[in-house]
């Protein structure tokens, strides 16, 4: 049995999945959190459950809502499970009649029924159910309360529900009869929907009806419709037409089955939101509370993690597994490859762990607590100046985790111009791999200033990408920016969800580190054990010398022009931190000391601020330009985003580098 | 008047927002804000930044110039 949940955004859908299907996915506060159709086995009874991104309404406005109308059109289920926000019935009834009109199965979760409680709304579920013809089952999402009872009503059904019929109108109706009787005898689903959806504007179910019907009897119909109805109803659309249709017809359900109190005054929500969304505070409150983050990160708790765990495995650890190996009497090249290569390059990750878990949790929970919708709206005016929208801003926060959900994220974005250009910029946010690099040199080079010379880097990405975006628009012509955004309510994240939000981004770091960097570094390591003259050779003489020895010298007049450096650059596209696992294999460092140790007699402050840079700016990661390539859909902008992220790297390295000399730093 | 006219704070009944950016109009229908429903100008940001509004129980962000083609009636 399949199971296909619908909501609008910031019901508490993505929580009602988590409950419902006892395995972990992605939760957040804003619009846009689900960006792609995602299934969980539930737990009660046999069968699964798919979660769709959040639609105010079956008729899409950006990519993601698309997803959900071309699931209804082109995928089978049981039961659809439509979970609506008490609070905000009416609004979210839209969503429910579309659905009830499509005729499968409704089964209609009535979350935050608390909240409603606490702002004087009392919904007599079984009057509402039996108006809509659908059972209605109150639940609080956020606690599970309710949730098995609901999770127990879905049951496959032997017929498909006798599909709601509202009365349109004569106009209306006589055009649905029309298409109705054009479409072919075969058609698999509901007619009038179809019609319905389609004299509405839906651009997905239109592309649809193309394919069944002639586009020039279609266009006619709709726009005779569309005369008739603005001279004769007073009305300026179909669509605004049939939404005051569907909103009569609610007024009647809610009359019956809805009372509302007296609300309190001032709620949590406004109070909060008249200090960070102050006209003055806003971007001071923000800048603050993320270097507040980083601070968090690097100086007070991350750091001295840590450096335990970097001194646990390069100590202790290490002389384990030399005993060890030496008891089984393992041959040199096999204590190489174990000590040399995997233990110094993926434990040389590993180390980072805790860092970019405090990061993640951070990010989490500003998603979770729905201060990411007033981020988008505090940085509308400059990104409206670099001809983006606030909304551009939250794929570029996620990105600060990592760019691939970032890139996903910018699927929310309406304007497809828009949406292509925060593709091409997200990867210039730096993301957590990038962070192992910044620990490694800051910790070596810039100990008392750590959490300002990162922050330096992230505020550099996100200059660079403002600048850049000012530029692309003079070539990617833009439809003319929009910005709306719903401001949902502050909800105090359950430390459960946070945790497991956090260990879900977390994780893929961890599974890099076996798969990816494993891999990595154990062909790193045999590049430079073998050379042209055989086996365990001096690390100079090595494969890896002799052919990153040829890319050097085009880096030297950016600070480091050294085939070690050259080699952590090339490798470092497979993943940013690989970067890190191939110099301490190429750094070949002694026992009992740490690559941060021994890393300064290599680079000069000034030196390790430019690699930085161009660490931070190079190229995105092989993962990344995969999903560019898959959201951008076109091989040259793929190509596009590696090489302008080449040249942009490059020069502004340059300029820290010659620049940082002619002032006399070094 | 015009929504942006309202002191903040202030509410108004909505009379016109065809006017307004088609894209942004299907929002705000989706969101229930159309002619004859009251909304609340909040506030808006500095240097020209986007206003917030309140209308059927929901905080909704928009662009200052998106405002300005909204037609209120002071209530």
């Amino acid at each position: 049995m399949e199971v296909a949940l619908f909501g609008n955004p910031n019901t508490g859908k993505t929580s009602l999945f988590n409950i419902l299907t006892g395995s972990y996915e992605y939760v957040g506060n804003w619009s846009g959190v689900t960006v792609e159709k995602k299934v969980g086995i539930l737990k009660e009874s046999a069968g699964r459950l798919i979660d769709l991104p959040g639609i105010y309404s079956l008729n899409p406005l950006s990519k993601d809502e698309g997803i959900a109308t071309q699931f209804l059109l082109n995928e089978s289920f049981s039961v659809a499970l439509n979970i609506v926000d008490a609070s905000q019935l009416e609004r979210n009834l839209h969503l429910t009649i579309q659905l009830l009109e499509f005729g499968k199965p409704v089964v209609i979760g009535l979350n935050m029924i608390d909240v409603a409680k606490s702002r004087g709304i009392h919904i007599d579920e079984k009057a509402l159910g039996k108006k809509l013809g659908a059972s209605v089952i109150p639940i609080v999402a956020r606690t599970g309360k309710k949730c098995q009872f609901l999770s127990k009503q879905l049951t496959p059904r032997e017929e498909d529900a006798e599909p709601l019929h509202i009365d349109y109108g004569e106009k209306v109706e006589e055009s649905i009869d029309q298409l109705v009787s054009l479409m072919p005898e075969d058609v698999r689903l509901n007619k009038r929907w179809l019609s319905l959806q389609f004299l509405e504007g839906n651009k997905v179910v239109r592309e649809n009806l193309t394919s069944l019907i002639d586009k020039e009897q279609l266009n006619k119909i709709c726009t005779e419709l569309e005369s008739q109805i603005i001279i004769e109803k007073d009305t300026k659309s179909i669509k605004q037409y049939l939404y005051a249709k569907r909103q009569q017809f609610i007024s009647e359900v809610v009359a019956e089955s809805v009372e509302k109190g007296q609300t309190s005054g001032r709620t949590f929500t406004q109070t909060i939101d008249a200090v960070v969304t102050n006209k003055f505070l806003g971007i001071p409150i923000f800048l603050l509370l993320m270097f507040l983050v980083f601070t968090l990160t690097f100086n007070w708790l991350g750091t001295p993690l840590s450096d335990g765990l970097d001194a646990f495995i390069s100590g202790p650890l290490t002389d384990w597994l030399k005993a060890g190996l030496t008891n089984v009497h393992a041959t040199p090249f096999i204590q190489s490859v174990i000590l040399d290569g995997i233990v110094a390059g993926v434990g040389g990750v590993l180390v980072f762990v805790p860092q970019i878990f405090i990061l993640f949790f951070f990010i989490s929970l500003i998603e979770d607590s729905g201060y990411m919708a007033r981020v988008a709206m505090v940085m509308d005016r400059v990104m409206e100046s670099v001809g983006l929208n606030g909304k551009a801003f939250i794929p570029l926060i996620i990105g600060f985790g990592c760019n691939v959900p970032g890139i996903m994220a910018a699927r929310t974005i309406e304007q497809p111009k828009e949406r292509l250009l925060t593709t091409l910029l997200t990867p210039l946010m730096s993301c957590s791999a990038r962070l192992s690099v910044y620990s490694l040199f800051v910790a070596a080079f810039f100990e008392k200033h750590q959490a300002l010379i990162v922050l330096s880097l992230y505020v550099l990405g996100i200059i660079v990408a403002l600048v850049l975006a000012k530029i692309f628009t003079f070539f990617i012509k833009s439809e003319g920016s929009v910005f709306v955004i719903e401001l949902p309510p502050y909800r105090i994240p359950q430390a459960r969800t946070l945790l497991r939000s956090t260990w879900d981004k977390g994780k893929g770091f961890v599974r890099k580190a076996g798969t990816f960097i494993f891999g990595g570094t154990v062909a790193i390591w045999f590049l430079s054990y073998a050379g042209p003259h055989g086996f365990d050779v001096p690390i100079d003489e090595s494969f890896m010398a002799v052919i990153c020895g040829y890319i050097a010298p085009l880096l030297a007049p950016i600070g480091f022009g050294t085939w070690q450096a050259a080699g952590a650059l090339v490798t470092g596209f497979l993943a940013k931190e690989v970067v890190v696992s191939t110099m301490n294999v190429l750094y070949f460092v002694p026992d009992g000391q740490t690559l941060t140790g021994i890393i300064s007699h290599f680079y000069t402050p000034l030196q390790a601020y430019s690699f930085m840079v161009f660490i931070l700016l190079y190229v995105p990661c092989l993962s990344t330009v995969a999903v560019i390539q898959k959201e951008a859909g076109s091989k040259k902008w793929t190509a596009f985003s590696i090489g302008y992220a080449l040249v942009v790297a490059y020069l502004l390295s340059l300029v820290v580098y010659q620049g940082g000399q002619w002032l006399g730093l070094h | 008047m015009i929504l942006t006219e309202l002191k903040p704070g202030d509410k108004g009944k909505i009379t016109d927002v065809s006017k307004v950016t088609a894209l942004v109009q299907s929002r705000l229908l989706d969101f229930g804000v159309l002619e004859g429903k009251e909304v609340c100008y909040k506030y808006a940001l500095p240097f020209g930044g986007p206003c917030m509004l309140e209308a059927c129980g929901q905080c909704i962000g928009i662009r200052r110039k998106e405002a300005m083609c909204i037609q209120v009636e002071q209530s």
